[in-house]
């Protein structure tokens, strides 16, 4: 029916007009009441239905065929359509029943066929949808994060290897060496048994019981543990330490000591899987170790994403574990004696902590003027090279420490942002852009400190330098009709459309107020509270700005899952066909603040004309 | 001299025995019903003409848009303002309408002997037979099915004692059948087809008066 039937929504909006037609002109109306069977497991369906009023739940079929409590898998709701996958088979594979009253549009299974087989790309999504949602009920849907926590066994990677000390040390050494390694407990070996000392087991014994710091440790440890094999379930570990009230649990495999699972571990592991990479990250000691916690974070962000968790959130997350990961890494290879004197920055969209699927490596190296270290260049490289093996693509622009013009003393560091600023030409603009975005993430921090400062102040009450630099926000136009409608009906470039110009603006402004942060949100935010921004002018530009980058990383995500190589190659791409008109809507009211803001800086910096 | 349309149709039966619309005089025995609305150009029988024809069939509990009629007719000379208003079809709406003499053959064709059912029907029917009997020669002979009695005789068990409200609107909100395209023939037609279906096989509706 022409207007209750909505095209608009995917995957009926991939189809040419002509095939909406013939999609319309075989439309039937079907009206079911609550508890009706619309389609029963076996039978030959009508079609796909797709809900215009109503809810509809599939459900399993028990076997002896009775209907008593069937498990649900899937509630529709209006505009949803089920029975795709039944209709394609020939055969309903569940039980399709009217929770209420509901009437459905039915799309005949022969016209189903005839639009895919005049139109890939809705054949595509209809299988690829309904692969993945039989999956989905394959694995029992929602219950899967909780069955894979149920199922995680001992040795799923959150035992952590204990700190051991022989007979015969006495409680002060064993206290100063649990504070070193910060450990909240040790195992003493006697013989070849093994005891438990705790830090409350140390606060008893040198305050309640008042034993001298001398004692040996092996006097006070209990060698009553409470043990867990590796293969044992994770859950196990979790009721024994409930029940003994305690809070950690020796691993015994062979009756050779495994190591120590923690209860805030578990209990981390069982809130979020985030903090069990994060744990896996800051517990890395080789390469290996690290390139294996790393693996787990792509699945974990798309997982989030899915789960719609905010975007702004998402992005922090990845930022903090990216970060950690680059430190980790910068730990592990760079000579401790060098890590004093030397600062490893991200820049660009890592440093302003907004890149959500991995984007190029932009990093670059400030050391102490002055510093003898041969090998740095060589030893750069590799790191670079490790890098580029975790996944993070090189930068097409070279802006990485393998390069050598991006390794710098902090005079040639400053010197070099100073000749940018004072250059005009577009080159020196884009590195400027890139550099004052830095941030340290390893190494000494105060190198970089002093090289922000000393620029900050450099650039203070240089209106031609901001005029100057701010223009490139405008480079690109905001892609709106005359009218104020979306310009173009296939796809823009939300980068150069909206997140370039917001970011770029943003960037100038906090420049010439010497706002510290790097992340374009808690810019506007310090901009604000500087008056710098009229505060409903911030929120606008926050929204609009996590608008595009949430719908971008949408689009990101389904693009990578259907491509082979799992490669992104037009990363910036928004097809506005495969957006709803909701989110068109804002899409354009998110564009018009762009238009707004850009309007904003040509004002403020003099750049009309 | 008025004649019932009972005994008419009796003598048009006769009449058209041997002709080729002898079938529309028979009996109709299965399971379809045509949900059909008219937009005229006045609530006045005498004085209305037609603008468009929507029709749907209904078959059991599914509602066959796929078989539908959806007629534009050139636009009548009493196509004018206040009419326009209501439906907002305007004369250059009507651009590509067909001739009403082709529209009536299409009806003739799509309806059969089937029940026609309607909101207030006897008024559509009447509209079309002022058409179609000069034409034809005969009025429609269907079994006519009015909604608001179908729902009134359902609603009234459940109404104590006061009037019921029989307003196209009211019916849609208690029956919570969301209005299709209200004031095109082929949407009234299809919200007609839906309220049908759903007093014919759902639950009666929860009495809020």
């Amino acid at each position: 029916m022409p207007d209750s039937f909505k095209m608009t929504n995917l995957p009926f909006s991939l189809l040419d007009e002509n095939e909406q037609r013939l999609l319309r002109s075989s439309l039937d109306i079907g009206y079911y009441q609550k508890g009706e069977v619309i389609m029963a497991a076996g039978e030959e369906p009508e079609g796909v239905f797709v809900i215009l009023k109503g809810r509809v739940g599939e459900s399993d079929v028990r076997e002896d065929g009775e209907a008593a409590p069937e498990h649900v898998f899937v509630h529709y709701t209006n505009e949803d359509y089920f029975g795709g996958w039944s209709a394609i088979r020939g055969k309903a594979i569940h039980n399709f029943i009217a929770e209420e009253e509901t009437i459905c549009h039915i799309l005949p299974t022969k016209t189903l066929l005839d639009l895919m087989s005049t139109n890939g790309l809705f054949a595509d999504y209809f299988q690829q949808n309904l692969s993945a949602k039989t999956e989905i009920v394959e694995q029992h849907s929602k219950d899967q994060d909780m069955a894979e926590f149920m199922l995680a066994k001992v040795s799923d990677g959150l035992v952590r290897d204990p700190l051991v000390i022989p007979e015969g040390t006495s409680i002060r050494d064993a206290t100063l060496l649990m504070r070193e390694k910060k450990a909240d407990c040790i195992l003493v070996k006697r013989g070849n048994r093994h005891g438990m000392v705790t830090g409350t087991d140390l606060l008893d014994a040198v305050i309640v019981n008042e034993l001298s710091m001398e004692t040996d440790l092996a006097e006070i440890a209990s060698y009553r543990l409470i043990t867990v094999q590796p293969d044992d379930y994770l859950f196990n570990a979790l009721i024994i330490m409930t029940q003994q009230h305690i809070e950690r649990v020796v691993v015994m495999k062979d009756g050779a000591m495994g190591g120590i699972v923690e209860l805030t571990d578990v209990l981390s592991y069982f809130s979020s899987h985030s903090h069990v990479i994060g744990l896996r990250i800051e517990r890395a000691q080789t390469i290996e170790d690290l390139k294996e916690a790393e693996k787990g974070l792509d699945d974990l962000i798309k997982a989030l994403v899915s789960n719609g968790v905010k975007t702004r959130f998402v992005m922090d997350l990845l930022a903090a574990m990216n970060g950690r990961i680059i430190a980790k890494l910068f730990n592990i290879m760079i000579p401790a004696d060098m890590q004093p004197h030397v600062c490893l920055l991200v820049m660009g969209s890592e440093g302003r902590g907004e890149q959500i699927m991995k984007t190029d490596q932009d990093n670059a190296i400030i050391h102490r003027d002055g510093l003898v270290w041969p090998e740095m260049q060589e030893t750069l490289n590799r790191f670079s090279e490790t890098l580029i093996e975790f996944g993070f693509p090189p930068c097409p622009g070279n802006i990485m420490v393998s390069n050598p013009e991006w390794v710098k003393s902090l005079g040639g560091w400053t010197q070099m942002l100073g000749d940018w600023a004072d250059r005009c030409d577009g080159d020196s603009q884009m590195n400027l852009a890139i550099a004052v975005d830095a941030k340290p993430v390893a190494g000494n921090p105060a190198i970089f400190k002093a090289s922000r400062n000393w620029f900050m102040r450099h650039l203070r009450n240089n209106d031609v330098f901001f005029s100057h630099f701010a223009k490139s926000s405008l480079e690109f136009d905001t892609p709106l009709t005359f009218f104020g409608n979306l310009k173009d009906k296939g796809q823009l470039d939300i980068k150069k459309g909206g997140i370039f110009p917001i970011v770029h603006g943003i960037r100038t402004i906090a420049l010439e107020y010497r706002v510290k942060p790097t992340n374009t949100f808690e810019r506007i935010e310090a901009l604000v509270e500087l008056g710098q921004l009229k505060e409903k002018h911030g929120k606008e530009i926050t929204e609009a700005l996590s608008l595009f980058i949430s719908l971008r990383l949408r689009q990101q995500i389904k693009r990578i899952e259907c491509s082979d190589t799992g490669h992104d190659q037009t990363p910036n791409l928004i097809e506005l066909q495969s957006l709803d008109k909701l989110e068109r809507d804002l899409l354009r009211d998110a564009l018009h603040i762009v238009k707004g803001f850009k309007k904003h800086l040509e004002l403020r910096y003099h750049l009309g004309g | 001299m008025i004649i019932p349309r009972a005994v008419r149709r009796i003598k048009e039966k006769y009449d058209h025995k041997s002709g080729p619309y002898a079938h529309l005089f028979e009996t109709y025995d299965g399971d379809e019903v045509v949900s059909l609305d008219c937009e005229t150009t006045s609530l006045d029988v005498k004085q209305g003409e037609i603008v468009s024809i929507g029709a749907v069939k209904i078959k059991g509990r599914k509602v066959l848009t796929s078989d539908r009629l959806d007629i534009k007719l050139k636009p009548p000379k009493s196509l004018t303002g206040d009419s326009i208003k209501i439906h907002k079809i305007r004369e250059s709406d009507l651009a590509e309408g067909i001739d009403i003499e082709d529209a009536l053959e299409q009806v003739l064709e799509f309806v059969g002997n089937r029940p026609i059912l309607g909101y207030y029907v006897n008024y559509d029917v009447r509209m079309l037979d002022k058409f179609i009997r000069p034409q034809f020669g005969f009025g429609l002979p269907n079994k006519a099915i009015e909604l608001s009695h179908v729902y009134h005789d359902i609603i009234k068990w459940k109404a104590v004692g006061g009037n019921v409200d029989l307003r196209f609107d009211t019916i849609s909100k208690q029956l919570d059948i969301p209005m299709l395209e209200r004031h095109t023939a082929i949407g009234d037609a299809l919200t007609v087809a839906l309220m049908y279906v759903r007093l014919k096989y759902g639950d009666p509706p929860e009495a809020h008066y």
